[in-house]
């Protein structure tokens, strides 16, 4: 058996034609048809896998694209919800019933905030950020747009409960009168946006006036001060002295500084400046009354620059940076309303991101290439008022829909930036900056009466003849801050003579009326 | 239970029927799938239509229904042709077809009714009632070509000449076509007007299906070698190449890319049938990508249409509008839809989407009946091809095989065209979705397509007893089949 089985093999030698196994002839029609099928199902699946995209993954987006006619069609159909101040009084509602309702503004202090709703012009602002909400395009009950179809009443319009305090808002705009600048004040254990203030601004009413609007607008679009800029989340300014709590926050959160630090050379240096590269920095003279170097207290009580520059020098381009950016810097923060990103150095030079050391030095105490958006140092004092932990701003704190169901949008953290001690220790110099003998002669005018309060004054050289940028952060009461402010007034001056005694005023009118009194 | 004597009793009436019948030539034989299946299409479509109505009125209400009913009366009358005239024919294509030309007549109730006016017999018909009139003579084509065609030695014998009448067709539209829509597309002669394009991609099929189940033993062996290619004998390529040119040439000279893609995909397909040789598809793609390279730099319109799918919104109000408009209808549309009258057809008096009754039917629908919709009407189209093709594996031989597979792959090839141009899966190119868009060309050519398909699926009738008048026919049949010959012979 075993012998004949091995006779039946039949050995092929290479010259030898292998065996043919097909047929003759060309191949079975039938059996191409499963290939063919085959590619035809790939490429249905294709489409198929088209639909799912459009239709699922992208829809909310398309759906709410700003130049979708079916957000056209919505305002047509459902009216616009209203939007509120935290105390309930109306910023933006619906006017006149027949055809498409326009919008009516009555306080035109928030229109940065508010912005508009025009036929001609779309959208700005709240009325922009919460557009798809307003209309009820987006609802709130979840799986509603799913089974919109099954709906008498399609849309679901809701109402905005804004944290905005108008009185607040208004103050902020009569102290900054014709003045260019921007204010800013938050509740930092939540990151409530209570005023956001830029100076000039447009009258919303006139933007969606359907007669006139559009030669309002091209009038606004000539003007030089650009009224229709949001100074206070896109305005791009030289921060000044008071850009030294970011090198605070760096050098405290690496390690490289702490409360004691000082620069034993310091002393002689307030005579012939601080020496870096051939480059000479020098602090003013009158602030400069102690014959001993200073620590952190004492140089951030009098803003002493060289000071500074050594600390960001002892920290590092690394962690200057780092710091900048846990706190925002280099990225559009996450908040309702368009914002620019503040930055610290403007180019990817040799030193770590910095062109050299010189660049770096400046940068520590708000000169060089430093530029921020008043929202943006907002944050900085939010998060030393915070404890270090930094709260999303935010703008809405609920959404209220006409069919009566209410979403809360709750305080969110974004980033603990430094550790709670190193932000107490920060505190405490800021209210030295505002309160200690030193302090109180540069920014003495930001305290609140009775109240503890801290702060950093900045005045931020613009070079050349131009008048500096007046600068304020801080926030009060320093031991459990309800409100932290940033005030800045375009060529104000030093620090002292606008915008600290701006600040004082804001924070001193706010807790005044969070108590009743 | 009852004896058998009263039931025969009962059938007694039939059997005097069917005698009556049997005698002018002619068995019944019921359909009951396709009934069933034609029930189901006929409660969707009342459904469908309900909803509509429902929408529009406020309230549960079927409207005015008369379009309808006439359309469902024209479906069953149909069936009752087959039937009676005791055809053995796939019992699933009617009620598909059915279904979709029956959504075809919904969407176009739907859609703002002013798109489309003309005056058929003296009376002036808007887009709803003109696309009845349209789906009812296709479907008149579709029972006569799927009844009367009992004989494929036509179409089988005179491939040559139908290729010729095809580029004659396409020579006429070169020549006297009027443009639509930046493409050379409409032959009008006299009253009538349509698309010689919609016919010349059956008469390509046909010839196709000649030519290949001729020579397909020698175009799947193979003695030339091109590089890493096994090619067969030059002459044998030639009509491969003729079938690119002519399809680069609608490209340049009628601007119709869907056409041409259309044609070059379905040569391709049938091609990969007859031989099975990859090698082929993928010269032929190369062959494309080649031409659509050298297209791409040479015509500003090939080069539009490629830009815009890349990018829609560099010109969101000038050349990207009409896809970014049905990529938002798709969104709108969502999962389940907006429901039957209740999306954007317009706003204003601007239509939501540039013709969207015609290219961008398949938005319209999405919009509509949502995704599950439109994957609904996508399985509709896979069902066409699975019948196809189940006719093509069973057909008796290799030209009934690639004939049913080419009129298949026409009309799946087509949708799969337009509808992965309407949602950017491919290009965008200007061609109809089959049995859905509005347009009397269309509906006739696939009518008749669908009708060629119930032909070929027919498993032989029994010879119609011998009488006088179609001995009379015959042979005028035959006069014609001698003239015919010498033609072809002479063009081949």
């Amino acid at each position: 058996m075993t012998f004949s089985r091995v006779a039946r093999v039949r050995v092929r030698f290479p010259w030898q034609r292998p065996p043919r196994i097909k047929p003759p002839g060309p191949p079975r029609v039938a059996g191409s048809l499963l290939r063919l099928s085959l590619a035809l199902a790939i490429g249905y699946s294709g489409l198929a896998a088209g639909l799912v995209f459009w239709q699922v993954v992208e829809a909310s987006r398309l759906t709410n694209d700003p130049l979708n006619p079916l957000v056209l069609s919505a305002a047509r159909q459902a009216p616009r919800g209203t939007i509120y101040d935290r105390s309930g009084r109306v910023l933006a509602h619906n006017v006149g019933g027949n055809g498409v309702p326009l919008r009516e503004y009555p306080y035109l202090v928030a229109a940065p905030v508010v912005g508009y709703r025009s036929g001609i012009f779309g959208t700005a602002g709240l009325e922009r950020a919460y557009d798809a909400q307003l209309t009820g395009l987006i609802s709130l009950r979840p799986g509603d747009e799913l089974l919109r179809k099954f709906h008498d009443q399609p849309y679901n319009p809701s109402d905005l409960m804004t944290s905005l305090d108008v009185d607040l808002q208004r103050l902020g705009v009569d102290l900054l009168g014709d003045q260019r600048g921007a204010v800013v004040a938050i509740e930092p254990a939540t990151g409530r946006i209570l005023a956001l203030v830029s100076s000039p601004t447009f009258n919303p009413n006139r933007v969606v006036d359907p007669g006139d609007g559009r030669q309002y607008v091209a009038d606004l679009r000539e003007r030089d001060d650009s009224p229709l800029l949001n100074r206070a989340t896109q305005g791009l300014y030289v921060p000044g002295s008071v850009f030294k709590i970011v090198t605070a926050i760096a050098g405290f959160s690496s390690g490289a500084i702490n409360a004691s630090t000082t620069f034993a050379m310091q002393p002689e240096e307030y005579e012939s400046g601080f020496l870096v590269n051939g480059f000479r920095i020098r602090d003013f003279p009158r602030r400069v009354q102690l014959d001993h170097p200073l620590n952190f207290y004492e140089a951030t009580e009098v803003s002493s620059n060289i000071w500074y520059a050594h600390a960001g020098l002892v920290s590092g381009p690394q962690n200057l940076l780092d710091a900048a950016s846990r706190l925002g810097f280099g990225t559009r923060l996450p908040f309702e309303l368009p914002t620019s990103p503040s930055q610290v150095t403007g180019g990817d030079g040799p030193f770590g991101g910095f062109r050299d050391e010189v660049e770096l030095a400046n940068a520590a105490y708000g000169q060089a290439e430093v530029l921020v958006t008043p929202l943006q140092m907002a944050l900085v004092g939010s998060t030393i008022a915070n404890d270090g932990l930094l709260m999303r701003p935010r703008l809405v704190d609920e959404l209220r829909a006409s069919d009566g169901s209410v979403t809360t949008l709750g305080p969110q953290a974004w980033t603990q930036v430094l550790s709670p001690f190193d932000a107490q220790v920060i505190s405490d110099a800021m209210r030295l900056a505002v309160e200690g003998p030193f302090g109180e002669a540069l920014a003495g005018a930001a305290k609140v009466p009775g109240v503890p309060t801290a702060g950093k004054s900045g005045t931020a050289q613009l070079g050349g003849d131009a008048a500096p940028h007046s600068w304020f952060i801080g926030f009060a009461p320093a031991d459990a801050p309800q409100i932290v402010v940033a005030v800045i007034v375009e060529g104000g001056g030093a620090g002292a003579q606008r915008a600290v005694p701006m600040a004082g005023d804001l924070m001193t009118y706010y807790l005044k009326e969070l108590t009743g009194s | 239970m009852r004896s058998a004597t009263p039931t025969s009793a009962n059938t007694r009436p039939w059997t005097e029927a069917a005698r009556a019948l049997y005698r002018i030539g002619i068995r019944p034989r019921f359909r009951w799938q396709e009934l069933g299946l034609l029930v189901v299409v006929a409660i969707a479509l009342v459904t469908g239509w309900a909803s509509l109505e429902s929408f529009r009125n406020g309230r549960l209400e079927i409207g005015e229904a008369g379009l309808l009913a006439t359309y469902v009366a024209i479906v069953f009358a149909i069936h009752l042709a087959f039937v009676v005239t005791g055809r053995r024919m796939d019992q699933v294509l009617l009620p598909t077809a059915a279904l979709l030309a029956g959504i075809s007549l919904l969407l176009m109730q739907r859609l703002p009714q002013d798109l489309v006016t003309q005056e058929i017999a003296g009376r002036e018909l808007s887009l709803g009632p003109l696309q009845l009139v349209w789906i009812a003579m296709g479907f008149a084509i579709l029972a006569v070509v799927a009844i009367f065609v009992r004989s494929d030695g036509w179409l089988r014998r005179y491939k040559y000449t139908w290729a010729a009448a095809g580029i004659g067709l396409l020579l006429l539209v070169f020549l006297l076509g009027e443009v639509t829509g930046g493409a050379r597309l409409t032959l009008r002669l006299g009253p009538l007007a349509g698309q010689p394009s919609e016919l010349l991609k059956v008469i390509l099929v046909v010839f196709l299906a000649g030519y290949l189940a001729e020579n397909r033993a020698i175009l799947a062996a193979s003695s030339t070698r091109l590089g890493p290619l096994n090619l067969p004998p030059i002459p044998y390529l030639l009509p491969m190449l003729a079938m690119w040119g002519i399809a680069l040439a609608i490209v340049i000279v009628q601007r119709d890319l869907g056409a041409a893609l259309l044609y070059f995909l379905v040569f391709l397909a049938l091609l990969y049938v007859a031989t099975r040789r990859a090698s082929y598809v993928v010269l032929g793609l190369l062959l494309f990508v080649a031409g659509g390279a050298v297209l791409y730099g040479m015509f500003p319109h090939v080069q539009e249409r490629i830009d815009i799918w890349i990018d829609p919104f560099a010109d969101p109000q000038g050349a990207g509008y009409q896809i970014i408009r049905a990529m938002y209808a798709f969104g709108r549309g969502g999962i389940l839809g907006t429901g039957l009258g209740a999306g954007l057809p317009q706003v204003g008096d601007i239509p939501s989407i540039p013709a969207i009754h015609t290219d961008f039917v398949f938005a319209a629908l999405a919009e509509e009946m949502g995704m599950l919709g439109a994957l609904a009407l996508l399985g509709l189209y896979a069902l066409i091809a699975q019948r196809g093709f189940r006719i093509a594996a069973t057909a008796a031989d290799d030209f009934r095989a690639l004939l049913a597979t080419g009129l298949t792959l026409v009309i799946v090839i087509q949708a799969a065209i337009i509808c992965g141009g309407n949602l950017r899966v491919v290009p965008l190119t200007g061609i109809t979705l089959p049995l859905i868009s509005y347009g009397g060309s269309s509906m006739l050519v696939n009518g008749a397509v669908i009708g060629l398909l119930l032909a070929l699926s027919d498993r032989g009738v029994e010879p119609p007893p011998p009488g006088t008048r179609q001995n009379v026919i015959r042979r005028l049949g035959r006069r014609a089949r001698g003239f015919g010959g010498r033609v072809e012979e002479a063009i081949s």
